[in-house]
């Protein structure tokens, strides 16, 4: 693939999603002005927002300059809402400063990016998701009762969940730190969403979802329940989570839901096409071995295993299309760089080991 | 007309599927409708898609097309979510 593309290659601006691509091609070559403006001016803008979004990729950071009033190490969040429609962003309903609403959905997706934003800043001395103060923007009540949350390459997007199975996903404050930290990754080792390189992308939002939630209610890592989306299942649910980090494919077994089909080591690694090649399914192996990094550690995650996992993903030796076993390394290298050779080179050594990823 | 859709990934990656079989429908235009457009926009490979999105896999009489959120057309996001919550 391209060098400095992203995972999120095949993303456009969702505006091109209202009319297909070729029809606005056949509207644009329209003799009546009504009809080839509004085209003409979409196929233009869709032309630049691509050109745009290729710089950014390439570029790295973008260039874009911050506003008068940013200051360097606060957050600068937008929390917009959808209406239960899917259109993009929607209509702000809070920016960075405003009193809290009537809408707790929106204050808990304020509330968790900035949970986020503290974390990235006190623990790992950075500035938002890009490093350099990138406006965090989040979009809420997305659809009607839609059952997910996903990164679109920009912002966030957070559904209001069917009642039935799942919850609003604004709920837990991991699954917050979970979509943001995908904008870490893309930022920086821009992991591909596919396979083993996928299933590392979903591990390190997980990881520092976690990180996230216990950095917040200031939790070590024994007192850590380690699960991901606890809180987001509907009642009738059998199940306390999506994932868990402590016991993968323990979290759920559901009539409806299924089983939780996470592998906790190599042996029950999981082959298929589906899911980008299983990256929500496999990454219970990486989640495992940092549960098991940090909880042999003891003490706050965030500070040694948590620092060895960002370094590995931010240090540039971490290639896109990454294995379990070339990440793996990196962290044995890092944990070796930045603590010499004590329990932490031991310990990170130790969970590989354990959940059968082998280390060069 | 039988359509099938399935879909993958999210944030739970927890899959699902459901079918509709329009013979006899009262409402089988429409389902008919409503399903060509949606097959003319999609795609004969899965594109990559955003972390946590759902990808999604059309199949109207054995011809089979694949979209991914958000890029979906009003008419495949229209198709999908009446499959999955009509079908069996």
């Amino acid at each position: 693939m391209v060098p400095g593309m992203t995972a999120n290659r095949g993303f456009e601006p969702v505006f091109c999603t209202i009319v297909p691509p070729h029809v606005l091609d056949r509207l644009a070559q329209a003799e009546d002005p009504v009809v080839h403006g509004p085209a003409r001016r979409t196929l233009r803008r869709d032309a630049y927002e691509r050109t745009q979004r290729r710089l950014t990729t390439v570029v790295g950071a973008p260039a874009v300059a911050a506003p008068a009033e940013a200051e360097p190490g606060k957050p600068r969040r937008t929390v917009y809402d959808a209406r239960h429609r899917t259109a993009l962003p929607g209509t702000k309903v809070r920016g960075e400063g405003d009193a809290p609403g009537r809408d707790a959905t929106v204050n808990r997706a304020y509330a968790g990016l900035g949970a986020t934003f503290e974390l990235f800043l006190k623990a790992y001395s950075r500035d938002s998701i890009d490093g350099h103060g990138l406006p965090m923007d989040a979009t809420v009540h997305y659809d009607e009762d839609y059952n997910n949350a996903f990164w679109n390459g920009e912002q966030m997007v957070f559904g209001d969940g069917d009642g039935e199975i799942f919850l609003d996903f604004t709920i837990p404050v991991d699954v917050i730190g979970h979509e943001l930290a995908h904008g870490v990754t893309q930022y920086t080792a821009n992991l591909d969403y596919f396979g083993q390189s996928g299933a590392l992308n979903e591990s390190v939002s997980d990881v520092f979802g976690a990180l996230i939630k216990q950095y917040t209610l200031g939790q070590t890592a024994e007192e850590a329940d380690w699960l991901i989306g606890a809180g987001l299942l509907a009642p009738r649910v059998t199940g306390k989570a999506l994932r868990s980090m402590k016991e993968p494919g323990t979290a759920y077994d559901d009539d409806v839901l299924g089983k939780d089909p996470q592998p906790a080591t190599m042996d029950d690694y999981v082959r298929t096409g589906r899911d980008n090649g299983g990256v929500h399914i496999n990454s219970g192996i990486p989640n495992h071995a940092f549960y098991l990094a940090a909880t042999t550690l003891g003490g706050h995650a965030w500070e040694r295993a948590g620092q060895v996992w960002y370094d590995v993903l931010t240090g540039g030796e971490l290639g896109q299309d990454a294995q379990f076993t070339d990440f793996a390394t990196l962290t044995v290298e890092a944990a070796r760089a930045r603590f010499g050779e004590g329990e932490e080179l031991r310990a990170v050594t130790k969970a590989w080991e354990r959940v059968g990823v082998r280390t060069l | 007309m039988r359509i099938q859709v399935r879909r993958t990934g999210g944030f739970a990656g927890i899959e699902r599927q459901a079918e509709v079989d329009t013979s006899g429908r009262a409402d089988a235009s429409e389902w008919h409708a409503l399903a060509e457009r949606a097959v003319a926009a999609g795609r004969g490979t899965p594109p990559v898609g955003v972390p946590d999105g759902f990808s999604y896999r059309i199949t109207v009489d054995g011809r089979t097309v694949y979209c991914a959120d958000p890029r979906l057309t009003d008419e495949q996001r229209k198709l999908i979510s009446r499959v999955l919550k009509e079908g069996a």
